[in-house]
């Protein structure tokens, strides 16, 4: 699990990490059952807060992603088997793959890939808002 | 479950009539690593001289592990639990580190000799090097070794990381991090790089003109605070000054900047009552927090 | 290890002096080497007059340096004016004021009396016709208590000054006592500056209470007066 922190942004710390957990349990990274690290562990890899860290661990014991075993660490809540949401993610990934090459292909630098996709999303947002609307 | 481990209550300190501090209020829980923000000349080392007994205050009152610090016996007995690191890392000239160490520890009975052999290996200080030809990196690292071999339960500190380079202040703020991991120790430090204060503080205190003007966990301000970007078709309503929660407003034209604490909804509602053809709202950075805090208004 | 601290702190002042000191004993040595030579004719009583006043003048800047660079001021003679910095590291030990001043002055003072004590068995030892052991041990006393006042003036205003002005304190107030001295009997009677020479009271005369009494109640209130001041300082 490689955990990165955008310290400066206006988003708070402690959710940021609860996402990447979470995204990272759906998406298979890690599975239920495994071990997480401890708090001290990832506040001294990223040279941050470990009352964050703690937390984040509180909120997503909360929300039923991880269950703190006293004396024994954090471990990913869930069966060992992969997710349904876990396989969607994982084949969202390969039909995206493809695609992300091309745009590659066609010169596009990252930031511009982004917007292509964020667009797109747009797009199918207000499609849909105007079907609900028409009908 | 946390304690407060230091509280001022209406603080006031003046210079040659002057006055740095007014009415300073703050509270600091235990295990917490609170940064102390404000601009240059805001009354930061004067709050922390205030705190460490350097000064006395005109009025106000400082309360350390829940005792009262006034009189010079009761600062005595909180500097045997709390460690000051001044901002230029001031020592003694005539002392090498050795000795600077070794005087220390003749005050601390709880001294840690472990942590003292570890962080001494760990900053590659030289023992035998007199003080002043020792770098500010390298008296910074002394510093923090003695206030760590100490036990201190809370290290106060002017500007720990000023003049550091990056790697250093890495490691500097990993070891912060680390001491508040274990054995519940309260970090208080000022501090002019919202970077750093962003990366290990769980706690800011904003102070502006010698008074409090934000005092809460970052996470929480990152949550409550939101900045709403108006656009009006005409000029925008003077009546945009009284929506609830406004923190600060800025306008430029057509367009109004408001920072928004808590009831974020309630105002966005009533700026599209008052018209605004355009509504944007975005999270608020530390940065933002700051400059508009302690600009004019 | 505040005994500690404040020899480290001293401790090149004081080896100082011991050269300086060293160097007018070894007069007799070194200055025929370099050309000079007494006038003839001069008796040995002026000669040792001379020497006395000297060791009197020494033990008065030997007095106002080991104060002087004194608890507060360790940074009034040195590359940063103002504030003694070192103090913001000092006071952040569980140590009260009045402690720290009374090590430092009290280990200068040590300091002190050991070099008065040296200058004063010189100059007794190059006295035409010697002394007595009681008459030395008499004018020990003597020059160690009437030090004291010195010693004690210098403690109390390097508490209230910092850099110059501290030399500009310490020049002027002795200088005044001098003055006063000349002109007011009174004050002639008290002044530990006379109770030292062995010009105004000999060696052979009754022991001068009024200027040791007087010193030591100076020296008394000075202290005291540098502890209020201390203990009020803001760093």
């Amino acid at each position: 699990m490689n955990l990165r922190v955008d310290f400066s942004s206006g988003v708070p710390i402690y959710l940021q990490l609860m996402e990447q957990i979470k995204h990272a349990a759906d998406s298979g990274a890690i599975r239920g059952g495994e071990q997480l690290p401890t708090i001290r562990k990832i506040a001294e890899e990223l040279a941050m807060n470990p009352n964050t860290v703690a937390r984040a661990y509180r909120e997503l014991e909360r929300a039923g992603v991880v269950e703190v075993r006293h004396g024994s660490g954090v471990f990913v809540v869930g069966p060992p088997a992969l997710s349904k949401k876990t396989v969607g993610i994982r084949k969202a990934g390969d039909a995206l793959r493809p695609a992300i090459k091309q745009g590659i292909a066609l010169g596009l630098s990252e930031a511009e890939l982004r917007r292509v996709f964020e667009d797109e999303l747009s797009r199918l947002k207000d499609n849909a808002a105007e079907a609900r609307r028409n009908n | 479950m946390n304690e407060i481990v230091l509280s001022t209550s209406n603080l006031a300190k003046s210079f040659d009539g002057k006055p740095a501090l007014r009415r300073l209020n703050l509270e600091v829980p235990r295990g917490s690593i609170c940064g102390f923000l404000g601009r240059n000349g805001a009354g930061k080392t004067t709050t922390l001289k205030l705190l460490s007994g350097m000064m006395r205050p005109d009025s106000g009152e400082i309360r350390m592990f829940g005792d009262a610090v006034k009189s010079e016996a009761q600062s005595i007995a909180a500097r045997r639990r709390i460690a000051f690191v001044s901002e230029d890392k001031d020592l003694y000239s005539f002392m090498t580190v050795d000795q600077t160490i070794r005087f220390t520890r003749a005050f601390f009975p709880a001294w840690r000799l472990d942590l003292e052999e570890k962080y001494l290996d760990l900053f590659e200080l030289p023992r035998k090097k007199a003080v002043p030809k020792l770098s500010k990196g390298m008296r910074t690292q002394l510093m923090l070794l003695l206030a760590m071999a100490r036990g201190a339960d809370l290290p106060m500190m002017d500007e720990p990381t000023s003049g550091l380079d990056p790697a250093m202040t890495e490691d500097i703020l990993r070891i912060l991090g680390d001491l508040a991991a274990t054995d519940g120790t309260t970090i208080f430090f000022s501090s002019h790089q919202l970077a750093e204060v962003e990366q290990i503080c769980d706690r800011v205190c904003l102070i502006d003109r010698g008074q409090v003007v934000i005092d809460g966990v970052l996470d929480d301000l990152k949550a409550e605070y939101r900045r709403i970007l108006l656009v009006f078709d005409g000029e925008p309503p003077r009546e945009l000054a009284d929506l609830p929660g406004i923190d600060h407003l800025r306008r430029h034209g057509r367009t109004v900047s408001l920072l928004v604490h808590t009831d974020v909804e309630a105002a966005l509602d009533r700026a599209q009552e008052l018209g605004a053809s355009s509504v944007e709202v975005r999270p608020v950075t530390l940065k933002e927090l700051f400059l508009d805090h302690v600009r004019g208004e | 290890m505040l005994w500690y601290k404040s020899w480290l702190e001293t401790r090149w002042i004081f080896v100082l002096f011991v050269a300086n000191i060293l160097m007018v004993w070894l007069t007799p040595l070194w200055m025929p080497a370099l050309g000079f030579r007494l006038p003839p004719g001069v008796p040995a009583s002026r000669i040792w007059l001379g020497i006395h006043m000297g060791s009197l003048f020494t033990s008065f800047f030997v007095a106002n340096a080991l104060a002087g660079s004194g608890v507060n001021s360790q940074n009034a003679y040195g590359p940063k004016p103002g504030i003694d910095a070192s103090m913001l590291f000092t006071l952040s030990l569980p140590v009260s004021r009045r402690r720290l001043l009374f090590v430092r002055a009290g280990l200068g003072a040590l300091l002190t009396s050991a070099l008065v004590f040296v200058m004063a068995a010189y100059t007794l030892f190059q006295r035409p016709g010697g002394a007595s052991a009681f008459l030395a041990i008499e004018y020990f006393v003597r020059a160690i208590l009437c030090t004291v006042a010195i010693y004690a003036v210098a403690v109390l205003f390097s508490c209230l000054l910092e850099t110059w002005w501290l030399f500009m304190a310490q020049s002027f107030f002795w200088t005044i006592l001098l003055m006063l001295q000349f002109k007011f009997s009174v004050v002639a009677w008290l002044s530990p500056l006379r109770g030292m020479s062995l010009i105004s009271y000999p060696l052979t005369a009754p022991m001068p209470w009024a200027p040791l009494l007087a010193s030591v109640s100076l020296a008394g209130v000075c202290l005291f007066a540098s502890v209020l001041v201390l203990e009020r300082k803001e760093y």
